[in-house]
Parts: structure tokens; sequence; C-alpha cells
């Protein structure tokens, strides 16, 4: 079967700097595929170019089978396609917008009038589709937000942080609805800052980093990768800074990231066995509050393939 | 290309601006503010209403006799006698008269009395001043004549033969009895009809500005369309209000206040030149500035200033001769030469074609420069 989506090298450069560094990767059909990046990775731009916005320098991008270059009309009409931003007319009701949207998307009148109302049930808002989208919450934007690409019931949905600025329940019934569509067979690729939510959706991830892919592959396989490596999660009153200086001295420590004001975050190998050695490390630079070690995850593998965490 | 992703565009940016109350006013009720304000300033409530001017003079003077009788014969003037030169200054302060004149016996140079920023006095200025030239040109024809060797009688009658026809030809010329300039409303119309569709057009690109800073235009060429029609679909929003609003003045001054615009062509062609010289302003700012704040912090401040210049908001002359031609370099002043002379008898659009051919020069400029400003600022992502 065709794969849904297939990007090849793709770069994309601004001048000097080349954001977008042969980025290549493949969503099967019905796969949900996981891109995963700290901000400014190149994440966005690699969206762009996939949803037919920015010409990529080199490389090709095929939804699919359909060049997006050669006939980008066509590959777009494959695509659903979620932005990072509350793109919707806010003077507009959610109904008139998905509308609007129906009709770039050349849906005939009655088919459109039927999918309007089948995807504002889809996201539950069949009783506030007539109200102006400037009077919903955050988590009835987003829902909507989501209506629009779902439509023209797309091959392939590309959702970038769908979940931004969304409270626990919305961000629930968001995350409930996009892995129904995938169970539906819906070919997905989603990027978040949320690791929790792409470990629950996507069935294999894609790590982004510097505008390169460092690593794709299944949740296993990527984790599998840090061998026997330990996240240690370490909280102290003191200079964290100082004493994360000091902590990557230890041997078998890999990785120690100040994650906040009194938090570090280490990739240890054997973490538990080291613990003594850790806290010993610590000295004088502040008083251990709290330890955790945690077993080996995609977080630790994403702060072992990119030396950040994903907030950072 | 398809239409339908155009007229979606065009039917959702329409649809906005109908639910934005505060652009609604502006659009709808403001200009027809300022046209009847400005228009009772410009000359009273009708279009042919009659421009009032005093006259100071002792008729038993021929020469002054002779200039009443050329401003009494003038149906733009309502010609009223007074006894001094302080009661016309008074009236003319006070805005009773449009303009006032005292004519002393023996005496070369006449005294003109009007307010330099009243429109209205400017009007009367020209009428005042065909009438006296009237006199000096048949002065001097009679001295000619007495100084060829005819009698007093004789050169008194070779006079009035040549100012009878001279007086056909002016009448056949002019094609009726209409003042030479027009007032009131007859002004005020065209004058705000040009104004706040441009003021508007700049302050409706806020919504353009919004469409972009929000990720809609972005998220409409994800979409299964061409950059051009998208570009399309936003000028032919802006042009689709301009037009509008236009229309919307042109027709409701014609039923309110009995304005007569002309030859419809010609109109039509003018006004939808300017529009879209309008829509290509509102794109640029539309491309240009950062936020929806900017759009009408910096569009309708530049429309009025055009406006000055152009006449939208008192006559050219009063600003001067310098203002008066600085103000040729922008659409406002050749649309309303356009649609001022289109109000006249007898004219049409080939009346106005120089008019017309600078309009559709500047539109094709503004425009031009405004797609591609636009497309490669808006329409390009990240």
């Amino acid at each position: 079967m065709t794969p849904a989506l297939v990007c090849e090298r793709l770069v994309k450069r601004y001048g000097d700097k080349t954001v977008v560094d042969r980025v290549g990767f493949h969503i099967d059909e019905g796969e949900a595929y996981g891109l995963l990046g700290p901000n400014g990775a190149g994440k966005t731009t690699t969206i762009s170019m996939l949803v037919g916005l920015l010409r990529p320098d080199e490389g090709s991008v095929r939804v699919g089978g359909i060049d997006v270059d050669e006939d980008p009309v066509a590959a777009k009409r494959l695509i659903g396609y979620v932005p990072q931003e509350i793109a919707l007319y806010p003077e507009l009701t959610a109904r008139e917008n998905l509308r609007y949207f129906g009709r770039l998307h050349g849906l005939p009148r009655r088919e459109l009038a039927s999918r309007i109302g089948e995807v504002l049930d889809l996201v539950g808002l069949s009783g506030r589709g007539d109200d102006k989208v400037g009077t919903y919450s955050g988590g009835m934007k987003r829902r909507t937000n989501i209506a629009v690409a779902l439509l023209h019931r797309p091959r392939l949905l590309i959702l970038d942080e769908p979940t931004v600025g969304v409270d626990p329940q919305s961000r629930v019934a968001i995350l409930d609805r996009v892995e129904a569509l995938v169970g539906e067979g819906m070919s997905l690729l989603y990027t978040s800052h949320y690791m929790e939510e792409v470990e629950r959706v996507c069935t294999r991830v894609g790590i982004i980093d510097q505008g390169r892919v460092v690593a794709d592959g299944s949740k296993r396989e990527l984790v599998a990768e840090l061998g026997g490596t330990d996240r240690v999660e370490l909280t102290l009153d003191g200079d964290v800074t100082a004493a994360a200086e000091k902590l990557r001295t230890v041997e078998g420590v890999s990785e120690a990231v100040v994650t906040g004001s009194s938090s570090i975050r280490l990739l240890v190998a054997g973490g538990r066995h080291l613990l003594p050695a850790l806290l010993s490390a610590v000295g004088d630079t502040g008083a251990v509050t709290g330890v955790e070690v945690v077993e080996p995850d995609l977080e630790a593998a994403f702060l072992h393939l990119t030396g950040s965490t994903l907030r950072d | 290309m398809r239409p339908r992703p155009v007229t979606a565009l065009v039917l959702a940016n329409l649809k906005r601006q109908l639910r934005d109350k505060v652009g609604m006013f502006f659009i709808v009720v403001m200009p027809f503010v300022t046209i009847v304000f400005v228009g009772m300033a410009l000359g009273g409530d009708a279009a042919d209403a009659k421009l009032p001017v005093a006259v100071v003079a002792d008729t038993s003077d021929p020469v002054s006799a002779a200039v009443v009788a050329e401003l009494e014969s003038d149906k733009a003037l309502d010609v009223r006698r007074a006894q001094s030169a302080e009661e016309v200054r008074d009236d003319v302060r006070q805005g009773d008269l449009a303009a006032g004149l005292i004519v002393t016996p023996g005496d070369t140079s006449l005294e003109l009395v009007m307010t330099q920023t009243s429109g209205s006095g400017m009007a009367a200025r020209s009428a005042v001043d065909v009438a006296v030239g009237r006199v000096a040109a048949v002065l001097e024809a009679t001295r000619a004549a007495r100084a060829a060797g005819a009698s007093p009688q004789q050169a008194d009658s070779y006079v009035s033969k040549a100012k009878e026809e001279s007086v056909a030809v002016t009448v056949a010329s002019s094609g009726g009895d209409e003042p030479s300039r027009p007032t009131g409303f007859a002004y005020t119309a065209p004058a705000n009809l040009l104004l706040f569709t441009f003021v508007n057009s700049m302050a409706v690109a806020a919504a353009l500005v919004e469409s972009r800073r929000i990720g809609m235009v972005r998220r409409s060429l994800a979409a299964p369309v061409r950059r051009g029609q998208v570009l399309l679909g936003e000028a032919l929003s802006r042009f689709a209000v301009a037009l509008a609003q236009s229309l919307l003045i042109i027709v409701a001054s014609r039923v309110l206040f009995d304005v007569r615009w002309g030859d419809p062509l010609g109109v039509g062609v003018v006004v939808a030149l300017f529009c879209l010289i309008a829509t290509g302003a509102a794109m640029l700012v539309g491309a240009l500035v950062r936020s929806p704040q900017q759009a009408p912090a910096i569009g309708p401040p530049v429309g009025i200033v055009l406006g000055m210049l152009g006449g939208c908001l008192w006559p050219r002359e009063v600003a001067g001769e310098t203002l008066s031609t600085i103000g040729y370099l922008f659409p406002h002043s050749w649309a309303m030469d356009a649609l001022l002379t289109l109000s006249r008898p007898s004219t049409g659009l080939g009346s106005v074609l120089v008019e017309a051919g600078v309009l559709a020069g500047m539109a094709v400029v503004v425009l031009g420069v405004a797609l591609v400003v636009f497309q490669r600022r808006a329409l390009v992502a990240v």
C-alpha cells in the first residue's frame, strides 16, 4: 500500500542558516507518527514543507504517492492540517468557519452541510456551532481547530501542538478523539511538547533536534538505545547550576540538565547503584530534598539523544 | 482557476465586515453625517442653492450699476444690497453671506470680502470674478471703440452688439444655467465618497492584518487552493467593501439630497478605478503593518491628508496653488476633478478621459505593488 507520507532529505535554508537539514521519515497508512523536538528544532518548518506552505530547497515530499511540489493542490486534498495557532475567524460562528474551509476544499453544498454537522458532533460542539468562535473557551477553540481539518475526511491528519494552552479536561477529550481517529484507520503526524501525549497516541516517534532527525523508531526501539540507563530526577535547595556541573563529573552520568530552580534531570548508567556517588557529588552546593529513579522511557531517550529536555 | 475558493474568501470577509459594528458605523453612518454638515457649510441644503452675496454700490455710477447687473444675472448668486462695508464684513464673518463686494465709485479696484476657509466664499469669488471681468471687458471695448473714432452712441451700440453675441456664445458653450462650480451637497457628496472610501479601505486593512496574525491566511493556503486564489479573494474582499460604500453614498445622496452625479458610465468608471486604488492601498497596509491596531492608526490619517490635498475636505483653491499642485500627485484630486466635471450637464466619460487615464495608471501601479508585496510578505509561510 502507498505510504500516507514520505519525505526524503528535506532541506530548508534561510541565508546561511540551515533550519531543516536532510530530514526524512515516512508514515504508513493508518500509522500514528510523533515528531518530537525542542523549540526551534525545525518541526514547524518541516510541517510547512509537508503541507505545501513552504517549498524545500532540497528533497521531496509525497502525500499518498503525490509529489507536493508537482501537484500541490491534489496533495493538499489528502491532508487535514491543524496548525499550532487557533486559525479561525473569531467573528464567525464555528459553523461559518467550517463552511468557509469546506468551500476551500471544494465540498459540494449538500455534503458540506452534513459534514459540518458530523464534525461538530465529533468534537462535541454540536450545541454551540452557531455561536461565534470568539466567545469560546480555549478548549472549544482547539476542538473547532481540529474539526476544520477533519471536514473533508483527510487521508493524513497533521496535528501541530494541538493541545497547547488547553485545560486538562479538554486535553483528555482531544486525545480521546485523536486516538479514536487513528483507531478508525486515519494516518497521523503529531507534534507536541508533551511527551506523554506522543507516548499515548503514536506508535512510532521521530526525534528532531537542530533541524535533523536524530532518531526514528518505535518507543521501545528508542528506549532500547539507552541500554541500562536510568533517568534520575533530583531536587535540592542550593545552587542547581553548580550541582549539575559537579554531577557531570561522576562516572556513569551521561547527562545532567537543570530543569527548574531546584531540580536536575540526570541520565545515569545503573542509576540506583550510583545514588551514593551522586549525593556525594552534590556536596556543599545544596541540600538534596528528593531523589526519584525512573525506568528508561521516551523522556530519557529524548534527553539522551538531544542533550536537552523537551521543554527547553 | 476554480472560483469557489475566491467567493468563499470574499463571503467570509464580507460577513466579518458586517459584524464589525464600529467599522460599519464609519462605512454607513459617518459619511452621511459629514455630507450633511459640510454640505450645509459649503452652500446650503440643496444642490441648486444660491450663494448669498451682498453688494455695497452706488448704482447711479454706471460702472457700479453694470457690476451689480452682471452679478444679478448670475443664477448661482442671491445678490442683496447692503448699506455699508461694515455691515457686509459682519455678515460674512457670521456666515450669513458667502461673500460681499464693495464698489467705490471712481475707484478701479473693488473690495471682495470673504473668509479664506469658506468653500461657498470661494465659489462666490469665482462668480464675482466673472461678473467683474465682463464689466471690465465692456469698459475696455468701449474705450477701444472711442479711440478708434466712434462716437459715444456708436461705441455703446458696438459693445452692446458684441456683448449680446458674447452672451450667446457663453450660453451655448456652458450648456445651460448651471452654476460653474457645484456647491453644497453636490460638492460634499463626491468629496466624502472619495474621502471615506479611501479612509475606510485603509481601516479595514486591520482585518487583513488580523487574518495574517491568527494564521488564517496560512491555513487557507494549506487547503487545496492556489496562492493566486487567496490573493484574489483578499483583494476582491477589499474592493467589494469600497465599491459597496461608494454605491451607498451615490444612491443615498441622490435620493436624500438630490445630488446629480451625472453620466452613470463615467461615474462608474471613475469610482471603480478609485476603489481599485483604495484596494491597493489597503492590501499594502495589510501586508506591511504587524498588528491589527496599526492599520487604523496609520491608514485613516494618511487617507485624511490625501483627502485634504485632493479637495475632499474643502475646495482645493482654499489650500493655495502649491498644495493644490501637490494634490495632483495623489488619486483624490484626479477623482474629484472627474466627479465634479461629470456632475455638470452634457458631460460623460469622454469629458474625463485624462482623469480616468491617470487614475487607471495609479490603480495599476498601487495595486501591482501591493499584490507583489502582499504575496512576498503575507503569503510566505514561516
